[in-house]
């Protein structure tokens, strides 16, 4: 959300290029996130605070969203659109330029973060240490360093991904709130840690959503999805791709 | 005597309640006191969920929804009166809580967090969106109950507002001080031991869910009545995120606590509304926050770089609030704000953080948690000597069990023979597999191939509660015990068995349920006598020393009334008196007629009290007989010393 009204301060009042706006948010992002960290994640692991850092993410949530709000305005904005605003016929259906580059961005962006886990040392890093944190800090890994930029980087892809998202919608305060919770059911529903998984998972819930809203009602559109996510989490908390752990005693 | 006049400050608080509306006459205040009430009730059910059982739920705005909802339906549509839409809402919200916490029972943490909030929003969108039962968005109408045709009005409506506060009052407090509560509290420290202590960690999850809900339709439905129009948008998600911060606020597993929070979820809103208000109260909180930190400091109870931030801030709000000109735009933003400073500084809440700042500056350390020892008579038989004596019968039987984790065969067709009445140990080096077949035993593991039988029963299959209750118990090789939980209750909860009242019985007291209690507590003091810890019945677990711990996990097996004690590593990181007590223990047990397997380190342990010893390694059985044979068999000690 903050990283598509900052893009669109940027594109708008700052005359600046749509191309060139990109890394600008997404360092924005990379700041935000961890800042988020720093002050609402770390302080609350620190103190063993079972919920602390849930509610300290929500509090934080709640801030910007209102600092947004005070900034930008309670109304949401048209985001100019980087390319043109001719639909394309292909294969008999009308796709907006915009939407294929969306497809593309998400696509580069989940090669990249893959890359980086995998091959990358600094990748494998974030990897030790998701599976065991103490262990990874005996190997010599500053793992407080790895957190914090754990969240940076997922900061800046939703900061990445507002900007590509925003040219479709409407730019505002509040577009973030119901996204959120959407993208954890994609991912739940895909299973975590599974890349193949989150695609389908997206598909998925694409397929539901627009299915419920086409042959029931609009209204109804968000309930399947959040009921599949229940069921998931009910029958195979690991996802549908995803692995499941044996629990040690 | 005693107990008389610990309770005056809850009858003045009461009185008090009930005389309000006589000298309040604005409705506007009655109203806000009314909605404190109400939330207060919601929060006692929430507690439950959160403090007691430590799950995160941010279902509830929905399920407050669903009360409201039920109550306001069947006013609208059928025209029930108030005795009965209270019992409907009760039920229809339970049974939502009971379908919530069916998710629940998967996943901890964020997860759950994430998952409530799906329960809520799918729960707001269904009664936005079915009009034809709910009238969607144009919301309902009622009108307040009525006595004998004539509608109630706003104080007699208080006052039955107040009426059932306090009944829920009573009766959460009975339920968290009964059995139940015990079972919640213990789920949450120790899952595993929970399940293997015969109380099944799936039933009680659920039952907390939905005793929870029951509470949050109980004050949905008289919130509907107090509010006379409910609307979906009410029940949304910074509603659920108001509660958890109720509770966090005024403090977990504390009744006064879910009051606090509920007075100041209602009034922070207010609060906020208000310019000249929030300057005065973000002015004496910062006056009180420094005051209590220079009170700290002049005592050296803390330091002055622990106290800087949240001094700089709350005077940093109170400079705030003098510069603010409007505080509509900002309020969000204070109201985030709070919240970081509650869940950084205030984390045991205002009764939890009150308390412990008191003692500090007065000195005094709590004796006891408020519960008096029922002194026992050694008449009390705390082993319930097994019935069945026979003993070099066969009781527990393994049959080639193969125990597979991906390509690890962590168990390999392994035999086993336990007769009753025998101890018997179970020696290996590490990674050969005795954990493993400990947690096969008792049902943690389900083995990829081979059969257990139990006195004849297979017990492959069946769940970790059902197997302890039919008889086998356990010790832990990392020790379990319910942490924050006190020693004696701890015990309590392995006599869980012990119970056959019910919720009824237990909100009304009746005489079956304080039998079973009375009977459960002499008990559990006998069997604290037994081990040696009747000095340390009311010292919460975790900060026994870890020898005592071991010795605590014993007694709360036994109470179990095992035919068979499973122990797992019972001597490590005892000094040498207290093996020679464990020893003493163990011979005491095995006197009364009940089974043991032994696994242990300890080869004078081992040697000392084993009738029979089977040697695990690499997941297979190597050797079996006499600890005298097993110790000169040549294969053990090649397994032991390697080469």
């Amino acid at each position: 959300m903050l990283g598509a009204l900052v893009g669109l301060t940027c594109v708008d009042t700052l005359g600046m290029n749509y191309w060139l706006m990109i890394p600008v948010v997404c360092l924005f992002g990379m700041i935000q996130g961890g800042f988020v960290e720093l002050i609402g994640v770390r302080p609350a692991i620190k103190i063993k605070s079972e919920f602390g850092w849930i509610m300290s993410t929500i509090a934080l949530g709640i801030i910007f969203k209102n600092v947004a709000e005070n900034i930008w305005g309670r109304d949401a904005l048209p985001f100019p659109s980087p390319l043109s605003t001719d639909p394309i016929t292909f294969l008999g259906a009308n796709i907006m330029p915009m939407e294929i580059l969306v497809v593309v961005g998400a696509l580069v962006m989940m090669l990249a973060v893959e890359f980086f886990n995998r091959k990358t040392i600094y990748g494998k890093a974030v990897v030790a240490t998701a599976n065991d944190r103490d262990a990874a800090g005996l190997m010599g890994i500053n793992t407080s360093v790895v957190i914090t930029f754990s969240y940076a980087l997922s900061s800046l892809t939703a900061a990445f991904a507002g900007v590509l998202i925003a040219p479709l919608t409407l730019t505002g305060a509040t577009m973030g709130g119901a996204l959120g919770l959407k993208a954890f059911a994609v991912a739940i529903i895909g299973g975590l840690s599974s890349g193949l998984g989150i695609i389908v998972g997206g598909l998925i819930l694409g397929i539901v959503e627009t299915a419920t809203g086409f042959y029931i009602s609009t209204g109804y559109k968000d309930v399947p999805g959040l009921i599949l996510l229940l069921l998931v989490l009910a029958y195979k908390p690991s996802g549908l791709f995803g692995k499941s752990a044996i629990k040690k005693v | 005597m005693m107990k008389l006049k610990s309770h005056i400050p809850l009858l003045i608080a009461i009185v008090g309640l009930f005389c309000l509306p006589l000298f309040v006459h604005n409705p506007y205040y009655i109203h806000l006191a009314e909605t404190i009430l109400i939330y207060t009730i919601l929060l006692f059910g929430l507690d439950i969920v959160v403090g007691y059982v430590g799950q995160v739920s941010l279902g509830h705005a929905g399920l407050f929804g669903i009360g409201s909802y039920t109550a306001g339906v069947l006013f609208f549509h059928l025209g029930w009166p108030i005795w009965a839409t209270i019992p409907a809402s009760i039920v229809v919200t339970a049974i939502f809580g009971g379908i919530l916490a069916l998710p629940a029972l998967k996943v901890v943490g964020p997860y759950l967090a994430m998952v409530t909030l799906a329960f809520g929003t799918i729960a707001q969108i269904l009664i936005n969106e079915m009009t034809w039962l709910t009238e969607g968005p144009l919301g309902i109408k009622l009108t307040r109950p009525e006595i004998m045709s004539v509608p109630m009005t706003k104080a007699e409506y208080f006052w039955l507002v107040s009426g059932v506060m306090i009944l829920a009052l009573i009766v959460v407090d009975r339920f968290v001080k009964s059995q139940m509560g015990r079972a919640f509290e213990a789920l949450r420290d120790s899952p595993v031991a929970c399940d293997c202590m015969g109380v099944s960690v799936y039933r009680f999850k659920v039952i907390a869910f939905v005793i929870s809900a029951g509470f949050a339709g109980l004050a949905g439905c008289l919130y509907a009545y107090s509010e006379q129009y409910i609307s979906p948008n009410t029940y949304n998600n910074e509603l659920a995120v108001l509660f958890l911060l109720g509770i966090i606020m005024g403090g977990r597993k504390s009744r006064l606590g879910a009051a606090i929070g509920a007075a100041i979820i209602v009034l922070l809103p207010k609060l906020l509304d208000d310019i000249n208000l929030f300057r005065i109260v973000a002015s004496i909180i910062a006056i009180i926050v420094v005051v209590g930190a220079v009170l700290a400091l002049s005592k050296k109870l803390t330091t002055l770089k622990r106290v800087a931030i949240p001094l700089t801030g709350v005077v940093g709000l109170a400079v705030f609030s003098f510069w603010l000109e409007s505080i509509s735009d900002w309020r969000l933003s204070i109201f985030g704000f709070m919240i970081l400073l509650v869940v950084y500084y205030l984390q045991s809440g205002i009764v939890g953080f009150t308390k412990s700042f008191y003692q500090s500056i007065v000195g005094k350390t709590k004796t006891t948690r408020g519960e008096v020892l029922v002194a026992s008579d050694d008449s009390v038989s705390f082993i319930s000597t097994v019935a069945n004596k026979n003993t070099g019968v066969e009781l527990l039987k393994v049959e080639s069990v193969l125990m597979q984790f991906g390509g690890l065969k962590a168990l390999n067709n392994v035999d086993l023979s336990i007769k009753r009445g025998t101890i018997h140990g179970l020696i290996g080096p590490n990674g050969s597999g005795k954990s493993t077949m400990m947690n096969v035993l008792t049902g943690i593991y389900i083995p990829t191939a081979g059969n257990v039988l139990f006195s004849g029963q297979s017990v492959v299959g069946k769940t970790s509660s059902d197997i302890a209750l039919s008889g086998i118990a356990r010790t832990f090789q990392n020790v379990q015990l319910f942490g924050e939980m006190t020693a004696l209750q701890n015990i309590l909860v392995g006599l869980h068995h012990t119970f056959k009242s019910n919720m009824v019985e237990i909100a009304l007291h009746l005489p079956r349920y304080m039998k079973e209690e009375q009977e459960a507590r002499a008990r559990a003091v006998a069997l604290l006598k037994f081990v040696g810890l009747e000095d340390l019945a009311n010292e919460e677990a975790r900060n026994l020393p870890y020898g005592k711990q071991r010795l605590l996990e014993i007694a709360r097996a036994l109470a179990l009334d095992p035919e068979l004690l499973l122990l797992d590593e019972p001597a490590a990181g005892l000094t040498a008196p207290d093996i020679k007590e464990l020893l003493r223990i163990i011979r005491k047990i095995r006197d009364s007629g009940i089974t043991f397997i032994l696994i242990e380190h300890h080869m004078d342990v081992v040697m000392s009290v084993c009738d029979t010893v089977s040697v695990l390694d690499f997941g297979q059985k190597i050797a079996e007989g006499k600890p005298a044979e097993v110790q000169a068999d040549e294969k053990v000690i090649h397994a032991y010393l390697g080469t």
